[in-house]
């Protein structure tokens, strides 16, 4: 009989954790209160990085970044646009960065090329014609709601049963353990139990309000908003970067026939509802206009905010120790926190959540003795529009 | 939608809310079509009058030579007209040509019906 | 600033329906999708709605607006008068989930049938090099809702599919389109458009898919590209 994994959750975290619990056999239930990938997920950039953002400051995310990189392309090739992206000098301030992220991206084993304005305006003719220099790396573009469902359609196909507009109110116990949770289903208004052996807390920003529900008082996450604004006109055909440590309205991604410059970074209580302010958004046109200057005449298509869920390091508690865990993101088992039977993945991003995902598929393998390895590496994603067949 | 009534059907190709031109376009040409088929079997029916002898016939043109037939008329002509006219526009439109300028279509096949109808129902009138 | 009253379809099929109306103040650059949200955040949580990108890009948040089918995310607030009451409904032809959601699974399950691949061709930037980027159909369903003859038939493939289908045809990637080119043929395919043109008309995404069950007859006709 395999065990019943719950996951709280169906942004890209838990959407990939369901994936990967699911071809280790565990009976997955997804419960999400909202839409699938509604949230912070929904507003993500869309940029699959090639790891060149962090080739300076964080060489072991940066060659994280390059493995699940070239991963995805091979998983899931129709979603994504593989059109690379240019990391470009705009001022002599820019062009001292040149060799430290050049190396850096050696050192990660990104593959860079450098071109010259020429060549990098034959490509891309929107760009600054001031840029000084560009660095060509294999970033690419996806959308995020359905790079979240391919992993759900797959998690699906796979047994996994998903519950939208179910939202978890509160924990069932036994002793000191979880067996479940107590949900409400927005549609019927109805309040009903699910059952489970083991219940991951994916909810992103909302992981302090589920872990609060545990009776765990500080969770190891600050909700940390971004906006991002987008202008009509598909002006480069791939993503454009500064060249510069990471900063904000740095990144230039396609989306379809709009290009959308983002982000900004805040701390915020309420996850919820994120006024964007005011001012932020003639920054990131401003930011925008610096790489491609067609973006201070460029009808405004839309303008939103989300909130990361930025791990902070100053909590400790039920950190899982000694692993080679990503920076970026960590895993919980609150076993330690006196709530046995749940875990947290928190913080992490969009690009690397299969990676994500398989750290914590081998925890919760340890600790529930199901020795199946992950096979995420392997299986070839589904297509999302087969969440829809049945 | 399954288990959709057929009613609910009917509704989905009447509902006016929220149309614009090609929808507007759309319904009317269903109202005309159907009301081209029951003038077709009035007229069908009535014609049939030229069978029963000259005291049936004459009885009919009587009854219609009075002036809310020529209301009626107007109507009848009117719904042919835009029925073929707006066909033409479905016919070009139906072939992948002209769908960025679907609208202004419509108006200008609306604005040909208008006129078209004034200018018989004038003729009628002048004639009568 | 300005303030909206917005109208929304409440409940659910097991819960009734009915109308709520909720004032929200936003800023001038604000989109309905904004509104919302912050009856979400601050007023009611209960409220259910689709959204994800926010720029157009996810095809979730497709609803009727004051009857119209729009993108909440791209309907700028200002087009709407300081204290304007504005109605918020789900879009027809998909079964209801409950206030402003409905289940994509019919256009999803076509679109499916069809197997229009995500990505097409670049033939959009100016650069000389070829790439791939996505194809402009967003899947949102705003075509779906607005045709008269998906409103009266579920078998009816429907603008987006079909549309979907002409592009795979003319792009076909290695995909073996004969199945749904079969679909297309068929009596629920091209046939059963009747050009009311709403589906272009309302459309976010460049889409036009009027022009293509246009191309889809010319071509079952001429069999010819």
């Amino acid at each position: 009989m395999s065990l019943h994994a719950l996951i709280i959750g169906a942004g890209s975290t838990g959407t990939a954790v369901a994936h990967d619990l699911a071809l280790r056999g565990f009976r997955v239930t997804v419960v999400e209160r909202g839409e699938i990938a509604s949230e912070t997920t929904g507003r993500n950039h869309g940029l699959l990085h090639s790891g060149g953002r962090y080739a300076m400051t964080d060489p072991e995310a940066a060659q994280e970044c390059a493995e699940e990189n070239a991963l995805m392309r091979k998983l899931m090739p129709d979603l994504l646009e593989r059109n690379d992206g240019l990391f470009v000098a705009i001022n002599e301030e820019d062009l001292t960065y040149r060799e430290r992220f050049l190396e850096g991206c050696a050192r990660a084993g990104i593959p860079a090329q450098e071109l010259t304005p020429k060549q990098a305006l034959e490509l891309e003719p929107h760009l600054n014609p001031k840029l000084l220099t560009a660095i060509r790396v294999p970033d690419g573009v996806f959308d995020p709601f359905h790079f979240s469902m391919a992993f759900l359609a797959t998690a699906k196909l796979n047994g996994a049963v998903v519950y939208t507009y179910t939202e978890v109110i509160d924990f069932v116990w036994s002793g000191r353990s979880i067996t479940g949770v107590k949900v409400l289903d927005r549609r019927t208004k109805k309040e009903s139990v699910l059952g489970a052996d083991l219940v991951i807390n994916a909810a992103g920003p909302w992981g302090g309000e589920i872990g609060q529900m545990a009776g765990i008082k500080h969770i190891a996450m600050v909700p940390t908003a971004g906006i991002m604004v987008a202008v009509h006109r598909r002006w480069s055909k791939r993503i454009i970067n500064r060249l510069n440590r990471p900063g904000d309205g740095d990144i230039i991604v396609p989306q379809r026939r709009n290009s959308v410059i983002g982000t900004t970074s805040w701390v915020v209580q309420d996850p919820d509802q994120i006024p964007v302010p005011p001012e932020q958004i003639k920054q990131m046109l401003d930011c925008g206009t610096l790489l491609v200057p067609a973006f201070a005449t460029a009808p405004l298509r839309g303008v939103s905010a989300a909130a990361r869920p930025l791990l902070d390091k100053t909590v400790g508690g039920g950190k899982v120790e000694g692993r080679e865990l990503t920076r970026g993101f960590d895993c919980f088992n609150h076993a330690a926190d006196g709530a046995e039977g749940l875990f947290s993945i928190l913080g992490g991003k969009t690009t690397t959540s299969r990676a994500m995902a398989e750290k914590l598929g081998d925890i919760v393998g340890r600790v529930t003795g199901v020795t199946t390895p992950c096979r995420t590496k392997e299986v070839p994603l589904a297509t999302y529009r087969a969440f829809y067949r049945s | 939608m399954d288990n959709q009534t057929t009613w609910q059907k009917i509704w989905a190709w009447i509902d006016y809310r929220g149309r614009r031109e090609g929808g507007i376009g759309f319904i009317l040409m269903r109202l005309t079509a159907i009301g081209l088929v029951v003038y077709l079997l009035l007229h069908l029916t009535m014609l049939t009058n030229l069978a029963r002898g000259p005291e049936a016939w004459d009885g009919f043109i009587h009854l219609v030579e009075h002036p809310f037939f020529i209301l009626a008329d107007a109507v009848l002509i009117f719904g042919l007209l835009y029925h073929a006219i707006n066909g033409i526009r479905v016919g070009i439109l139906g072939l992948g040509w002209g769908s960025r300028l679907q609208a202004p279509l419509f108006w200008g096949a609306f604005a040909l019906t208008v006129i078209l109808t004034v200018a018989a129902v004038a003729a009628i009138v002048s004639i009568g | 600033m300005r303030t909206l009253k917005l109208r929304i379809l409440r409940g659910s099929p097991t819960l009734g329906r009915q109308y709520q109306t909720f004032t929200v103040t936003l800023p001038d650059e604000a989109n309905i999708i904004d509104g919302v949200e912050q009856i979400f955040g601050h007023q009611d949580h209960s409220l259910m709605f689709r959204h994800a990108c926010h720029h157009a890009s996810c095809g979730l948040c497709g609803a009727r607006v004051n009857g119209r089918e729009r993108l909440m995310c791209i309907t700028p607030v200002s087009e709407f008068p300081d204290g304007a009451t504005v109605t918020l409904e789900p879009l027809r032809n998909f079964p209801w989930v409950g206030d402003l959601a409905v289940d994509v699974k019919p256009l999803l399950q076509k679109m499916d049938m069809v197997g229009l691949p995500y990505s097409r061709e670049d033939e959009l930037a100016d650069s000389p090099e070829p790439g791939n980027r996505f194809e402009d159909c967003i899947e949102c369903g705003l075509c779906m809702s607005a045709c008269p003859v998906v409103g009266s038939s579920t078998k009816y493939l429907g603008p987006a599919p079909l549309a979907g289908l002409a592009r795979l045809i003319q792009e076909p990637r290695e995909v073996d389109f004969s199945k749904a080119c079969a679909l297309g043929k068929s009596p629920h395919g091209v046939w059963r458009c009747h050009s009311a043109m709403e589906c272009t008309e309302v459309c976010p995404s460049d889409v036009d898919p009027s022009q293509a069950i246009g191309w889809l007859r010319r071509f079952y006709t001429f069999k010819k590209k």
